[in-house]
C-alpha cells in the first residue's frame, strides 16, 4: 500500500494547476457546507435552546384541559409533589407557575396581559426577562404587592418604577378578583409580545388574586439539550397519566418544529448540490488524469499489477486530493464557524430580534460551532471522492493491457 | 519442456464491427529455456501481436499458448497478472518507465509486487544497476535520463525479479546504432550469465545479427525459423 500511495501522491502533482483547482473546488465546497449548516443550526438552535427568551419550557406540564380554556380552576394540585416525583436528565431546571389572563390598568391606560405568579429565584432560571431588569429591581421575597412589567407595557401604561397599577382577573370561583400592585422593576425582553403583554408577581400574590389554594397552572421544564424534549415528554406522559397534559416545545410551537424539519431538508438539498458538484469536479479531474495516462496503467498491468491494485492507485490519488482539500476545507470551515459563533455573520432584520414561529430569533445571525457536524461533512467529502473515483478506476483497470499500451502517453 | 509453446495461434481484430484484420493466422512456435531469439518481419507482420499473446497481454482468437507447460487461455485477469509478475519481464520500444518513480523504484516495482522486502530489493537493484553500468542513476527520474539509459533501466526492471522469460518489443527502435548495439550486447550477457530467455521483435539487422535464432513472420504466419551460429551464438 505504501508504493500505491507514493505513486498516487506523486501523480497528483504532475498537473499541479489542475490538482490545485480541483482541490480548491472540494475545499470551498466543504467550507460552504460547514458554514451553511453552522448558520442554520445557529438560527434554529438558538430559537429552540433559548426558549427562556419567551419564558417557555422545552417541556410543559398542565392540568388536562387547561390549555383549551385557561380557567383559573383548572390547576395542578400539589405541584411540589409532582415536581419531586419527576425523573429529569442532568442539568435540567424546573419550576411551576400560577398563570392568568388579566387586565392591568394604570391611571392613564389599560392592557390585557398574561400574569405569572412565580418563585423569583426559580423563575430566574426559566425566564430570561427576569434576569434582565433594566430599571428598579425584582420584588423582594415576601413583597406581595410588587409587580415586574416589561418595557413596552410600561410605555403603554405610561408608568415607571414606583407607579401603581391595578390588576383584574377571573378567580377560580368565577368571581372577578382585583389587586393593586406597585411597579418594582421594568424588564427588557427580546420578544415584543413578552415585553408588552407579560407581568410577574409572586406566586403567593397570584394565588390570592385568583383564589387558588396550593395549586399551579404550569410546570415548566428547561432541558440542557432541546433535542431531549420529545423523549423526556414521552416518558413523563407515560409516567404521569391522563390527569395532566405533557407537551414538548414542538407540540406547543408546531411551526418551529416544521421549520426545523424544513431547514434539515434544505441543508440536505444544499449539501447534495455541493457534494454533487464536488463529486463532479473530482470525477472530471480523475477521468482526465487517468485517461491521459492509460498507457502508464497498461504498463503497470503488463508487468504484473493486478486490476485491484490499479483501482487502489486511482483511488489513492482521489484519497490524497480529498485529504488535502478536506483538511484545508475542514480547518477553514471550523475557523469560520468558530469566528462567526462569536461575531455576527449577517443581520436578517432591523431591531434586536424578530419573533419567529412563536419563538425569538436575534436579528444578528451567528453560527453554531460544531466540530461533530463539520467532521461529518468532511467524511462525506471523503466518501464522495472515493465513490466518484471508482468509475475512472474501474474503466482503466478493466482495459486489456495490450489495448491500454496503445493509448496516451506514459 | 519449452518455456513457451504456441500452437495454431490466430488473432483477428474486428474494426467497428465490419473489417476483420487477421494479425496472426495460425502460428506454431516453441521457445526453449535460455534462448536468445528474435522475431523478425516487416511492419504489420504480427510481431507485436505475437509478443502480446505470448506475454498474456491480449487474448487469442483461437489456438493455445503454454507458458512453462501451463495453458494460459483459461486464466482470469488476476491469474494472468500473477503469471506476468512471476514469469515474464517486458521491455517496450518506448521504455515505458513510470515517470513519477526513480530508476531504482521502477526496477524494484515488480519485486515489490512479489513481496520481496525493501532492504533485499534495494540490495539486488544496487548490484544489478552496477552490473549494467547505471549505478549512478538509482535516484534519477526517467525524464532526466537519455533514451539509452531509460532502456537500460527498463531491462533492469524486466530481469530484476528473475523471470523465466523477457519479451522485448523492438527495444532498440528508439535508440541510435551505438546505444542499441550496447543494449543488445548487455541483454546477451545477461542471457548468458543468468540463463534468462530473451524473445525480442525487431527488424534491425544489427539485433538480428546478435540473435541465436531468428523467426521470420510474414502476414501473420511463420515463414522461416533459423537457428544459427556466429558472433552472437
Amino acid at each position: 500500500m505504501g508504493t500505491v500511495l507514493k505513486i498516487a501522491w506523486r501523480s497528483i502533482w504532475r498537473n499541479r494547476r489542475r490538482t490545485l483547482i480541483s482541490m480548491s473546488a472540494v475545499g470551498v465546497g466543504l467550507v460552504l457546507v460547514i458554514l451553511y449548516t453552522g448558520m442554520l443550526n445557529g438560527m434554529l438552535g438558538e430559537a429552540k435552546e433559548q426558549l427562556d427568551n419567551i419564558g417557555m419550557g422545552h417541556v410543559e406540564i398542565t392540568a388536562a384541559g387547561w390549555r383549551a380554556h385557561r380557567g383559573a380552576a383548572e390547576a395542578i394540585e400539589s405541584p411540589d409533589a409532582l415536581v419531586a416525583a419527576l425523573a429529569l436528565p442532568p442539568r435540567s431546571e424546573v419550576g411551576w407557575r400560577v398563570t392568568a389572563r388579566c387586565l392591568v390598568s394604570s391611571a392613564r391606560a389599560s392592557q390585557g396581559i398574561e400574569l405569572e405568579g412565580v418563585d423569583w429565584t426559580r423563575e430566574a432560571l426559566l425566564s430570561a426577562p427576569i434576569r434582565d431588569v433594566r430599571s428598579g429591581a425584582l420584588p423582594a421575597p415576601g413583597d406581595e404587592r410588587g409587580i415586574l412589567i416589561g418595557e413596552k407595557l410600561a410605555d403603554r401604561l405610561k408608568v415607571k418604577v414606583g407607579s401603581k397599577v391595578r390588576v383584574m382577573a377571573q378567580r377560580a370561583d368565577g368571581e372577578i378578583g382585583a389587586e393593586l400592585y406597585r411597579v418594582r422593576g421594568i424588564f427588557h425582553a427580546l420578544s415584543a409580545t413578552v415585553s408588552e403583554r407579560r407581568a410577574f408577581v409572586s406566586r403567593t400574590s397570584a394565588r390570592t388574586l385568583l383564589g387558588l389554594g396550593d395549586a399551579a397552572h404550569q410546570v415548566v421544564i428547561q432541558l440542557d439539550r432541546a433535542a431531549d424534549a420529545e423523549p423526556v415528554a414521552a416518558a413523563l406522559r407515560a409516567r404521569l397519566g391522563p390527569r395532566v397534559e405533557v407537551l414538548s416545545y414542538g407540540d406547543l410551537l408546531p411551526m418551529l418544529r416544521n421549520m426545523e424539519a424544513l431547514s434539515d431538508f434544505v441543508v440536505w438539498i444544499a449539501a447534495l448540490f455541493i457534494y454533487g458538484l464536488v463529486g463532479l469536479g473530482i470525477l472530471n479531474t480523475m477521468l482526465m488524469s487517468v485517461l491521459e495516462r492509460t498507457r502508464e496503467f497498461g504498463v503497470l498491468r503488463a508487468i504484473g499489477t493486478r486490476p485491484g491494485r490499479v483501482v487502489a492507485q486511482v483511488l489513492g490519488e482521489s484519497f490524497w486530493i480529498a485529504t488535502l482539500s478536506g483538511a484545508a476545507g475542514l480547518a477553514a470551515g471550523l475557523a469560520l464557524t468558530w469566528y462567526y459563533s462569536e461575531h455576527t455573520l449577517m443581520v436578517i432584520a432591523r431591531g434586536e430580534a424578530i419573533e419567529y414561529a412563536g419563538s425569538v430569533l436575534r436579528s444578528g445571525v451567528r453560527t453554531r460551532f460544531s466540530p461533530g457536524s463539520a467532521l461529518t461533512a468532511a467524511g462525506l467529502v471523503y466518501v464522495m471522492a472515493l465513490v466518484t473515483a471508482l468509475y475512472p478506476a474501474w474503466k482503466v483497470a478493466k482495459l486489456p493491457p495490450a489495448q491500454a499500451l496503445t493509448r496516451g502517453r506514459v | 519442456m519449452p518455456v513457451i509453446e504456441v500452437s495454431g495461434l490466430k488473432k483477428e481484430y474486428v474494426d467497428r464491427g465490419q473489417v476483420t484484420t487477421r494479425a496472426l493466422r495460425g502460428v506454431e512456435l516453441n521457445v526453449e529455456h535460455g534462448e536468445f531469439m528474435a522475431i523478425a518481419g516487416p511492419s504489420g507482420s504480427g510481431k507485436t501481436t505475437l509478443l502480446n499473446m505470448i506475454g498474456a497481454l491480449d487474448s487469442a482468437t483461437s489456438g493455445t499458448i503454454r507458458v512453462d507447460g501451463r495453458d494460459i487461455s483459461g486464466l482470469s485477469q488476476r491469474e494472468l497478472s500473477d503469471l506476468r509478475r512471476d514469469r515474464i519481464g517486458f521491455v517496450f520500444q518506448a521504455y515505458n518507465l513510470v515517470p513519477v518513480l526513480t530508476a531504482a523504484e521502477n526496477a524494484e516495482y515488480v519485486m515489490e509486487l512479489k513481496g520481496v522486502p525493501a532492504r533485499e530489493r534495494r540490495r539486488r537493484i544496487a548490484a544489478l544497476f552496477e552490473r549494467m553500468g547505471i549505478g549512478d542513476l538509482m535516484d534519477t527520474r526517467p525524464l532526466k535520463m537519455s533514451g539509452g539509459q531509460q532502456q537500460r533501466v527498463a531491462v533492469a526492471r524486466a530481469i530484476a525479479s528473475e523471470p523465466a522469460l523477457v519479451l522485448a518489443d523492438e527495444p532498440t527502435a528508439n535508440l541510435d546504432q551505438a546505444t542499441g548495439r550496447a543494449l543488445v550486447g548487455l541483454m546477451r550477457e545477461l542471457n548468458r550469465e543468468r540463463g534468462v530467455t530473451f524473445v525480442f521483435s525487431t527488424h534491425d539487422p544489427m539485433v538480428l545479427e546478435q540473435a541465436d535464432r531468428v523467426v521470420r513472420l510474414v502476414d501473420g504466419v511463420v515463414q522461416s525459423d533459423e537457428r544459427k551460429t556466429g558472433p552472437g551464438a
